[in-house]
């Protein structure tokens, strides 16, 4: 279920921690893991890592599902994280995922037709002094509008 | 070492070290909690436990604060109490308002906490989260909506049972608990988490909305399946024990019990009881008040054996599942009347090679050692709680060695070899051998042709370098060709390593049935031999010998004889009792008589009966000492069964001598068959207990082989073996089947 070149990669992250200590890669494991399956994980791949961690099942599944970062539905090219938490939610982000959504014809969690796009809501991104705001890729974008937010998206290819 | 706390203005002693939470506990000061747990990991997540500490800014959980030297602790000050009340309507935002249909209500903590700390009126008016329940199996209930995230049925799995099976997945308001398999839960022990959750989360399948727990009155109990004893209670109500929960004994089950223990109480209420005394007029059955029947087995006893003073011909025979008074009036009345043919060991090819190493370790004492060698035993399934003590020790370094046939699923590390049973008694030779050479003693005879393997000389290294080891013989070795030899060759390795040692071939309450003697002297047969001899009545106690007999054929021919009178005591019925025996007598269960059950410590823990048996049903002991007395036989005066505890108490015990040779040139078979019935199986009332039946552990019906063995037998794996689905087992030792199986005896059935 791993490809030799995944484990080659977990390995590397295994020897940077003590000897027996080797679940505590498990995060960098599956990212690695996600990255070779369509950007996404499913049970049968998170046991494989757990497996390959020798940890629980379950324990690898908590880590998988307590990140945002690790996705277990298909995703767009693009995945749009909008907070949502304190800070962003009083600057109004919920109207604005509100409007990205009607925008796009999707809900939260959901692609859009074409593969292009997806939509998360996410925990604070610690960017609070810009807030309302999303993260696409690497780059975040701060005090949205409306109009900034049709702006960014429609410039998505 | 020692500190002067105060709390609540009270000077207290406490250890330095020690939580604030565990001082309060002690001197009866109640503070709230959930998450805590005295046998389980700190994790402080549920805030409920908020103490004032003076001189600290913020109140501080009394669960994670250890006490410190001129501490001073409020637990009831305003600035504690507004912690509390203030997790408490926290907690209560997201828990339903549904104790009216919970199973909990009534027993449960938040419950109970609320009452003290919570408000009449919920200032939140948003909507609840609703979690969908998660089937995780037969015996746990779940309603999640009702969790509140103490995590201590996680903590449970991956601290105490060994396998994390329930997890917290998601986050903040998506959190959940969850197992990740689809199987469920699959622990043996897995009942726990029924007890240690708070609330209505999880709750016991088999009595869900059955009662309140108001309703119930709880007896104290002990578990009789295995040889451990587990405290419990029995919950009963209008003469049913209606659920189990455990008891704390730290000498014996601490505070868990395993869920053979807690669930086979269903078997009670099973359709096949024996409800009344029945005997068999010209081969009809018929359903006959006590006396009747009584008078019947008189007369037959008398007909066939005591007019004509053919007492050679009369043989005892009864299950290592009943208490030590109803063996103990069982061997008096057999013994009183002249008959020396008294056995309990059913189970056993070749009774004069056994396994008869005595145990000489406390239980408790497991957790302490630093090297084990354990010897065909799959303990985690075979005698759980001794598996428990074990695996603390290994998590606290000790270094577990196993010789198996089959590469058994330990929830700890074990240095596992996989080991023929023909090879065991030569693998122990090169062991002592080894440490003979190294203590430079003198060579016994029979070890001059032994050549120690690398294994057998590290075996021997670790166990002289230990300070303090344990050599544990198992249940796979009942039947082994070499046993005796494997036992004495461990009593022999004991004695040069100062090791002590378990026997685990005792199980339920052999001990109970050593102690009362119910074995024959040395004038008296045994079991085989009984079964061998041409006999013309016998007296079964709660025997089926579909299960529990080594060779049920042979036993079911030998009791279905022309000319043979059998009394049966049983709890339930069968098909094949009603074919060989003249007489039934309903008998009480396990919960339905009191007694006394032995455990592997030699400790006699006495009970009393939980509920009365159903029916016309009654304690065997009493039914023996009716017989007793109808045979006109002297000293069977009792009012109650201590009564018959004390005599055994004061009577003095028989030491049995055992061969104590080692002979390693005897002939061992070719192909080895260890035949374990699956733990849910072990004895009468398991078998009927449907829940625990119908669990994963319940399911297990495997022979396992590995392919040179299943070729050899031209057997693949969609055949049988014995009427067992054969599996193959890449990691299983040559030239053996090892059968763990939940259907009766391999040669059951009359012929
Ligand atoms: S299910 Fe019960 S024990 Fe487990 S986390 Fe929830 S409330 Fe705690
Ligand atoms: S709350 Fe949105 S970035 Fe902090
Ligand atoms: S009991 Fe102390 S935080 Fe839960």
């Amino acid at each position: 279920m791993i490809s030799d070149n995944a484990k080659k990669q977990i390995n590397s992250w295994i020897e940077k921690y003590p000897q027996g200590k080797q679940s505590s890669a498990v995060m960098e494991a599956l990212k690695v893991v996600q990255a070779e399956n369509n950007n996404q994980l499913n049970h049968d791949l998170i046991q494989a890592v757990a497996d390959y961690l020798d940890m629980p099942g379950i324990a690898a599944a908590e880590v998988a599902t307590f990140y945002e970062n690790y996705n277990h539905k298909p995703v767009g090219k693009h995945i749009i994280r909008f907070c949502h938490n304190i800070s962003c939610m009083l600057t109004g982000a919920d109207d604005l995922i509100s409007h990205l959504e009607a925008k796009l014809g999707v809900k939260t969690g959901e692609v859009t037709e074409d593969g292009l796009i997806s939509v998360k809501k996410v925990e604070c991104l610690g960017a609070c002094v810009g807030a309302p705001m999303f993260q696409i890729g690497d780059q975040y974008y701060e005090n949205l509008t409306t109009d900034k937010v049709d702006e960014i998206v429609d410039g998505l290819k | 070492m020692i500190v002067e706390i105060e709390i609540d203005g009270k000077l207290i002693n406490a250890n330095t070290g020690e939580m604030v939470i565990a001082v309060t506990d002690r001197e009866g000061i109640s503070v709230p909690r959930f998450c805590y747990h005295k046998k389980l990991s700190i994790s402080a997540s549920c805030r409920m436990c908020l103490v004032d500490v003076e001189g600290a800014p913020k109140p501080q959980p009394a669960c994670s604060t250890p006490v410190a030297e001129g501490m001073k602790i409020h637990t009831q000050n305003e600035k504690a109490i507004a912690s509390q009340k203030a997790v408490m309507e926290f907690l209560l935002i997201n828990h339903p308002l549904d104790c009216p249909i919970c199973d909990q209500g009534g027993e449960c903590e938040l419950q109970d906490v609320a009452i003290e700390y919570g408000s009449d009126v919920s200032r939140f008016s948003e909507g609840k989260r609703i979690v969908a329940p998660s089937d995780i199996g037969p015996l746990i209930q779940t309603d999640m909506t009702r969790c509140i995230h103490c995590t201590r049925c996680v903590r449970f799995g991956s601290e105490i049972a060994g396998i994390m099976e329930m997890g917290a997945t998601g986050r903040g308001e998506e959190l959940k608990i969850e197992p990740f398999l689809a199987e469920g839960i699959t622990s043996e022990l897995s009942g726990n988490m029924i007890d240690v959750c708070p609330v209505g989360a999880l709750t016991s399948k088999p009595f869900r909305y059955e009662l309140r727990s108001w309703q119930m009155s709880s007896v104290e109990s002990i578990a009789r399946h295995d040889l451990v004893g587990s405290n419990l209670y029995a919950q009963t109500y209008k003469g049913n024990v209606k659920r189990v929960v455990s008891g704390d004994n730290d000498a014996v089950n601490e505070t868990w019990i395993s869920d053979r223990d807690r669930f086979s109480y269903e078997g009670l209420t099973h359709e096949n009881r024996l409800l009344s005394p029945q005997i068999k007029v010209e081969g009809q059955w018929k359903e006959v008040e006590w006396d009747v029947a009584l008078d019947f087995a008189i007369k037959g006893l008398n007909n066939n054996i005591l007019n004509s003073r053919n007492l050679a011909k009369l043989g005892g025979l009864a299950s290592n599942t009943a208490t030590i008074e109803e063996l103990h009036l069982m061997q008096k009345l057999l013994r009183e009347i002249g008959c020396e043919n008294i056995d309990h060991r059913l189970n056993v090819k070749d009774l004069n090679n056994t396994i008869h190493l005595k145990s000489t370790i406390k239980l408790i004492e497991l957790e302490t050692i630093d090297q084990a060698l354990v010897i065909g035993a799959n303990l985690r399934l075979e005698q759980p709680m001794i598996n428990h003590r074990l695996r603390k020790a290994q998590l606290s370094g000790a270094n577990i060695t196993t010789l198996n046939v089959k590469d058994f699923n330990f929830n700890y590390k074990v240095d596992s070899h996989i080991t023929s049973p023909n090879e065991i008694a030569n693998t122990l030779a090169g062991v002592l051998k080894a440490l003979i050479d190294k203590t430079k003693q003198e060579l016994p005879e029979y070890l001059s042709e032994v050549m120690p393997s690398e294994q057998s000389v590290a075996m021997a290294n670790n166990l002289l370098e230990a300070n303090n080891s344990v050599l544990i013989l198992g249940e796979h070795l009942i039947n082994n060709a070499q046993a005796s030899s494997i036992s004495n060759l461990t009593a022999e390795i004991a004695k040069l390593t100062n090791s002590s040692t378990l026997n685990l071939t005792a199980t339920a309450n052999s001990l109970g049935a050593q102690l009362v003697n119910f074995m024959p002297n040395s004038k008296g047969m045994n079991t085989n031999e009984m079964l061998d001899a041409d006999m013309r009545a016998f007296i079964l106690l709660d025997v089926y010998p579909e299960y529990d007999f080594h060779h049920s054929a042979t036993a079911l021919n030998a009791l279905s004889s022309d000319d043979m009178f059998v009394i049966s005591l049983n709890s339930f019925g069968s098909e094949l009792i009603s074919q060989y025996s003249d007489v039934m007598l309903p008998m009480a269960a396990m919960f339905e008589t009191s007694g006394t059950h032995m455990n592997i410590n030699g400790k006699a823990q006495s009970f009393r009966a939980s509920v009365g048996a159903p029916g016309e049903a009654k304690p065997a002991w009493k039914i023996l000492k009716v017989l007793a007395d109808l045979l006109e036989l002297p000293g069977f005066h009792y009012e109650n069964s201590a009564q018959v505890m004390s005599e055994v108490a004061h009577q003095s015990t028989q030491t049995h001598e055992y061969d104590t040779s080692i002979d390693l040139s005897k002939q061992t078979a070719m192909l080895e068959t260890i035949w374990m019935h699956s733990p849910y199986q072990s004895d009468v009332l398991l078998r009927h207990a449907k829940s625990l039946s119908a669990s994963q552990i319940g399911h297990m019906n495997t022979a396992s082989m590995n392919a040179s063995t299943a070729q050899a037998l031209s057997l693949n794996n969609k055949d049988t073996y014995l009427g067992v689905p054969v599996e193959i087992d890449s990691i299983m030792a040559d030239q053996c089947v090892f059968v763990n199986s939940n259907q009766a005896t391999n040669t059951g059935g009359l012929q």
